[in-house]
């Protein structure tokens, strides 16, 4: 069986740690010829994977040259070049829903968004974009592969060690400059709790990190590293408003901490509130600290949630489960027929008419906007005003008209109704 | 030492060879009118053939595999079949899959419980089985390891409700779903009397942690019919079991403890005598400036 899977780079990410372990499994438990296909002109080294080892990697002009019985693409920009590739049939691997990565008036949006109308089938890691696949294409296969764990790598604990000691030792993880993993918020909420506390933040981008309130700033970690860090946290906490699987609390539940989560989309896969975990309100700084105090202080509540998240995760299957499904799911695909194109277009054709109408109506706003900004510029331009504006420059001036500033504010409202 | 009651015999604890009997039980209507009956680890056979002893027994050929070839041929003799293939057979390999799949007529029956979680890789047999859907009914079980979360030395894959999900989403469209969940009961009788009571059973699927998880395909997959088995719980064995279980771990902690106060003591003596402490040392035990 011959297997692509494209890819952007192979840059560290999480998203990329699961195509090459899917890949490596492939190869090595299931006799499949796995290639990964570097769809972008690489400008930077690739994260050295020790797992690439017997995977082939080229990029996208030499894989169209080769045939593949299943080409998968694997993050929404990669499909783009997907139907390029010589294959038997083309799958995508769903590893979120990545329209949500960008905000309502991204371009890019609309594009994450109408990839999930192609007819090709659907792998996907998570049982909610599962779920929610089958109510967009019910007319698409759509196989489930959740993530395994490296039991090697995030060894669950053999016993938890009870820690009645102050301070709290929390963890932040995440990119501060992705809006959605809304790291600076979670750095905050830490900041409000009143019982001792011990903050670490590990992000492979530590430059906005330089004045953040907390005790520590590390990564970017191997996978290792971050499984020792985790060995020595209490309780993991991650603010994210858009996650996949959400993998990185199930690492830390490995290693013997807890967590304190949003209800973000794939919690509900393992984290089980006041089992083996906490789930706080959506933007709510006071609460959460308010969670992670109850924590500190109550150091046999918090062994109770640890015990629970270790047991949670001695139950998680390892990659090699994974990779059987993944396997059995490749195989269905290329033995079944290929998805009907008919239903996939005319559902493309509906979003991308929603999509036009919705530019349509963003261009109508602009130009709204526009035509007052130009009435703004032209009145800012008449000598009064640009006389006036010049004198708003002179302190002296202001301090001397100031009784007269409820005046000027009544005439300029009205100037610009 | 956990007792992993892996295989089935006649004093397999009440409990788990009541889950066991209910499995068999529930596919017993379309084992006794299949041409073909195929037990994919079949272990004693005990459990299936009092689920059939029921109905007349099974008299059409039986495909008894396992990967101990004498426990299958004990089988054959525990379920009285004249007409039984009896086989060892590897069923993470594609070899012993094909071999099963040589004896899978149309129409056939296929059990297998307990089965998948023991294999190095599921692959071969399941993809096998869901290929053979059209002709062949198949009726297998996984257990809710992820619920208890005990490392079963014998279980190769960890299932659970998501792990199961994931499984579903391979097998065909008109699959059934049951969820097996675990019943406690009481009953009232005279003195000295053995009888066969028929309790009823107030069972709720919803919301309640399944011990183990059914699918069947294959076009007699709904047929399958939903049932509640008991059996008597032997209280003076099972409070034996408990309490030797409580003095073992005590004893163990005990002799923990006077290990861990002798493991100091000596360290103690060799850190006077300035000798490197012997063993496991903690790091912090280690006399200051040794290279570790």
């Amino acid at each position: 069986m011959r297997v692509c899977f494209l890819v952007n780079d192979l840059q560290l990410s999480g998203g990329i740690g699961v195509v090459v372990e899917h890949a490596r499994q492939l190869h090595q438990h299931h006799g499949f010829d796995v290639t990964l296909v570097l769809v972008r002109e690489q400008d930077m080294p690739n994260w050295r994977y020790e797992q690439l080892t017997g995977l082939h990697v080229v990029p996208l002009a030499e894989a169209q040259e080769q045939r593949y019985d299943v080409a998968v693409a694997t993050w929404w920009e990669t499909v783009f070049s997907l139907f390029s590739i010589p294959a038997q049939r083309r799958a995508i691997f769903v590893q979120s829903l990545e329209d949500r990565f960008y905000r309502p008036d991204e371009p890019d949006r609309l594009g994450a968004a109408l990839i999930l109308d192609l007819p090709v089938a659907f792998i996907t890691e998570a049982r909610w974009i599962q779920r929610t696949l089958a109510e967009l294409r019910p007319d698409a296969p759509c196989h489930l592969v959740r993530n395994g764990i490296d039991k090697s790598v995030f060894t669950p604990l053999e016993r938890l060690d009870v820690r009645l000691d102050p301070p709290l030792r929390v963890l932040i993880e995440g990119n501060p400059g992705v809006w959605f993993k809304h790291v600076p918020e979670a750095i905050a909420a830490t900041a409000l709790m009143t019982e001792p506390r011990d903050v670490t933040v590990v992000s492979g981008e530590r430059s906005e990190l330089a004045d953040a309130p907390v005790d520590r700033v590390v990564g970017p970690l191997t996978h290792r590293e971050m499984a020792d860090l985790y060995a020595g946290t209490d309780v993991l906490l991650k603010l994210s408003s858009v996650e996949g699987m959400f993998g990185p609390p199930l690492e830390a539940f490995h290693r013997g901490a807890t967590c304190v989560v949003t209800p973000v989309t794939g919690h509900e896969e393992y984290v089980v509130h006041d089992h083996n975990g906490l789930i706080c309100d959506w933007d709510d700084l006071r609460g959460t600290a308010r969670l992670l105090d109850l924590l500190a202080r109550d150091r046999r509540y918090l062994h109770y949630l640890r015990l629970n998240a270790l047991e949670t995760a001695r139950g998680w299957p390892s990659w090699e489960q994974a990779g059987q499904f993944m396997a059995m799911s490749l195989e269905r695909i290329a033995r079944e027929p290929a998805p009907d194109p008919a239903p996939a277009a005319a559902r493309l054709l509906s979003d991308l008419r929603e999509g036009i109408e919705a530019q349509r109506l963003a261009l109508h706003d602009y130009r709204e906007l526009a035509g007052k900004a130009q009435r703004l510029e032209k009145i800012m331009g008449l000598p009064p005003l640009r006389q006036a504006r010049r004198l708003r420059r002179s302190r002296r001036l202001l301090r001397a008209l100031s009784p007269l500033r409820p005046l000027y504010r009544r005439a300029r409202g009205r100037l610009l109704e | 030492m956990p007792d992993w009651q892996e295989r089935i015999t006649h004093e397999t604890e009440p409990a788990i060879r009541a889950e066991h009997d209910a499995r068999y039980r529930v596919a017993a209507p379309l084992i006794a009118s299949a041409e073909v009956w195929c037990d994919l680890g079949c272990g004693t056979g005990i459990a299936a053939a009092a689920a059939l002893r029921p109905l007349g027994g099974f008299s059409r050929r039986a495909v008894l595999v396992d990967l101990d070839e004498g426990l299958a041929r004990g089988a054959a003799a525990e379920l009285g079949v004249q007409d039984a293939v009896v086989f060892a057979a590897d069923l993470s390999t594609d070899d012993g899959v094909a071999r099963v799949s040589e004896h899978l007529a149309d129409g056939a029956v296929v059990t297998c419980f307990e089965v998948v979680e023991h294999l190095a890789t599921f692959v071969p047999l399941v993809e096998r089985l869901v290929e053979r859907a059209d002709t062949v009914t198949t009726i297998l079980s996984v257990p809710n390891d992820a619920f208890w979360a005990i490392q079963n030395p014998h279980h190769l894959a960890m299932w659970g409700e998501g792990a199961f999900a994931e499984l579903e989403s391979q097998l065909p469209a008109t699959r059934v779903i049951l969820h097996q969940v675990q019943l406690q009961g009481s009953a009232i009788l005279p003195v000295g009397d053995d009888l066969t009571l028929s309790p009823e059973a107030g069972v709720h699927a919803r919301g309640a942690v399944p011990t183990h998880f059914l699918a069947a395909f294959g076009p007699r997959a709904a047929e399958l019919e939903p049932l509640a088995t008991v059996a008597q719980v032997d209280l003076d064995e099972q409070r034996r079991w408990v309490r030797q279980r409580e003095a073992d771990v005590a004893i163990l902690e005990t002799l923990l403890t006077e290990r861990e106060e002798w493991r100091r003591y000596i360290h103690e003596l060799e850190g006077r005598l300035g000798l490197p402490p012997s063993g496991a040392a903690a790091r912090d035990q280690l006399p200051a400036g040794t290279d570790t």
